[in-house]
């Protein structure tokens, strides 16, 4: 305002001097020609500066304007913080909720992965202390029978033997013992390894027992498998060797069979056998699970048990399929051992 | 070259053994062989070095021809005996028949690092352990050719 005022007084100077020039003395022609741009400019500002005002208040205008809309983007952006800050301590506390849980779980696993090795270890110590002990029972009754078979009675005879067959006995199940807890702790890294020369060597292992039951034993090519080769050797045998065991009226016929699927491989070993009914197909894998009488088929009832676990420790499944009298197929599954 | 088979004079065994058991079936399965010998036992690894050194109550013992060294023995173990009969200029002649019921490849590897002769594991079977001593007997007594004393 005080600048509009500056320039209204200096307009009214000038046309003040301007009449004077005009109405008085001309004295100088150049005089009046600069006074009259003078009094042009001085208009020109004036109405400049008339101008000018209002477009002040709208400048104000809008600057008030311009300061409400960021007051109030600032009010929701302020909102807006908060609720992101409220979902961000809400996510803060669930993942700190999901990190304890997954601590929670890896405390699980590595107590039942330490539960577990420390079972392994107590199988493995308490079937091999067991045995020094069991050994000199053994021996000794061993050694009561190889001297006075037939120097004592009848009676004692019969005692001898039934303490020599019990120690025998117990010795052969501590070394199964032995063996079922080897495959957890005394496993190697598993590699690829390539199955048709595992099963070759399963099948010299069991050469004689296929020679004298006349069995033939046929397989597909075998595949490649991330695998203990010392075990799967024992898988493939005790599998083979079950095939013989329990076989029918007929030889033996067993058959190696493959099926891919996405990660792994799985194998059929087909018998002709005695097969086994339904009711018992799952407890057969057990440890010292026997479904026969010694008197009719020897063993501990160790091998399918032996079979479960090095499957499983090569992060695979067995099952069985079978109806009696029509043999039986044992399926297990393997990881691959190729390079994907 | 005097073997031991010129002289008529019985085989001096040591056997390093704590289990009493196991001395009485080494003795029958000995006694059921042809070679005359005298077997002395001791029952620890400390026993062991003062009977090959004549320390002690073992002064008038004599050298054995062949030491049988089971290795888990109270005080100090087979291994330890093994060491110091190896490391003896005098001892280290005479061989050392490891005879455990280990079967651990460790046990193994270490005992033939330490210069063990031969290494046995127990046979768990009367009629194989009756065996394995005779056989320990034929070779090491009538087979191989001992040091003279």
């Amino acid at each position: 305002m005080l600048i509009a005022a500056a320039f209204c007084f200096m307009a009214l100077r000038r046309l003040i001097s301007h009449y004077w020039l005009i109405s008085g003395r001309m004295t100088h022609p150049e005089e009046l020609v600069n006074e009259t741009v003078a009094l042009v400019t001085s208009l020109l500002l004036l109405a400049g500066v008339i101008f000018i005002a209002p477009l002040f208040q709208t400048i104000k205008q809008a600057a008030a304007t311009l300061q409400r809309s960021k007051e109030e983007l600032e009010g929701l952006v302020a909102a807006r913080t908060a609720e992101l800050n409220e979902v961000n301590a809400n996510l803060a506390t669930e993942l700190e909720e999901r990190r304890r849980a997954e601590q929670l779980l890896a405390y699980y696993a590595e107590d039942l992965k330490r539960s577990n090795a420390e079972l392994e270890e107590f199988a493995y110590v308490a079937s091999h202390d067991l045995q020094e002990p069991l050994r000199m029972v053994a021996s000794f009754t061993q050694l009561l029978a190889r001297r006075y078979r037939g120097k004592l009675d009848k009676d004692a005879d019969e005692f001898i033997a039934y303490a020599v067959d019990g120690a025998n006995r117990m010795q052969q199940l501590l070394n199964d013992l032995l063996a079922y807890s080897r495959v957890g702790t005394r496993g190697r890294p598993l590699v690829p390894v390539d199955c048709n020369s595992v099963l070759a060597k399963a099948r010299a292992n069991l050469f004689m027992s296929l020679e004298e039951s006349g069995a033939k034993l046929s397989s597909d090519p075998l595949p490649m498998v991330r695998g203990d080769e010392v075990q799967l050797v024992q898988l493939f045998q005790n599998l083979i060797a079950n095939a013989l065991k329990f076989r029918g009226a007929n030889p033996p016929e067993i058959q190696i069979a493959t099926q891919e699927t996405d990660d792994s491989w799985i194998f059929a070993v087909r018998d002709n056998g005695i097969g086994i009914a339904p009711a018992h197909q799952q407890r057969i894998f057990l440890i010292f699970q026997r479904l026969h009488p010694r008197s009719e088929y020897a063993g501990t009832g160790i091998g399918l048990a032996i079979c479960k676990k090095i499957v499983e420790r090569h992060g695979g499944r067995i099952w069985v399929e079978s109806e009696p009298g029509h043999g039986a197929t044992f399926y297990f599954s393997l990881p691959k051992g190729e390079p994907q | 070259m005097t073997g031991r088979r010129g002289e008529c004079r019985p085989i001096e065994i040591l056997m390093v053994e704590d289990n009493p058991g196991d001395v009485r079936l080494t003795l029958e399965a000995l006694k059921e062989g042809k070679v005359r010998n005298n077997m002395h036992t001791v029952s620890d690894g400390e026993e062991a070095l003062a009977f090959l050194r004549r320390q002690g109550a073992y002064a008038q013992a004599p050298r054995p021809d062949l030491i049988l060294l089971d290795l888990n023995l109270p005080k100090k173990t087979g291994q330890e005996v093994l060491a110091e009969i190896k490391e003896d200029p005098d001892l280290r002649r005479i061989p050392v028949v490891i005879l455990t019921v280990s079967e651990a490849e460790t046990d193994i590897l270490k005992t033939y690092n330490l210069h063990a002769n031969c290494y046995i594991t127990k046979p768990v079977d009367l009629e194989r352990f009756i065996e394995v001593v005779k056989s320990i007997e034929d070779f090491w007594l009538t087979v191989v050719m001992l040091p003279p004393k």
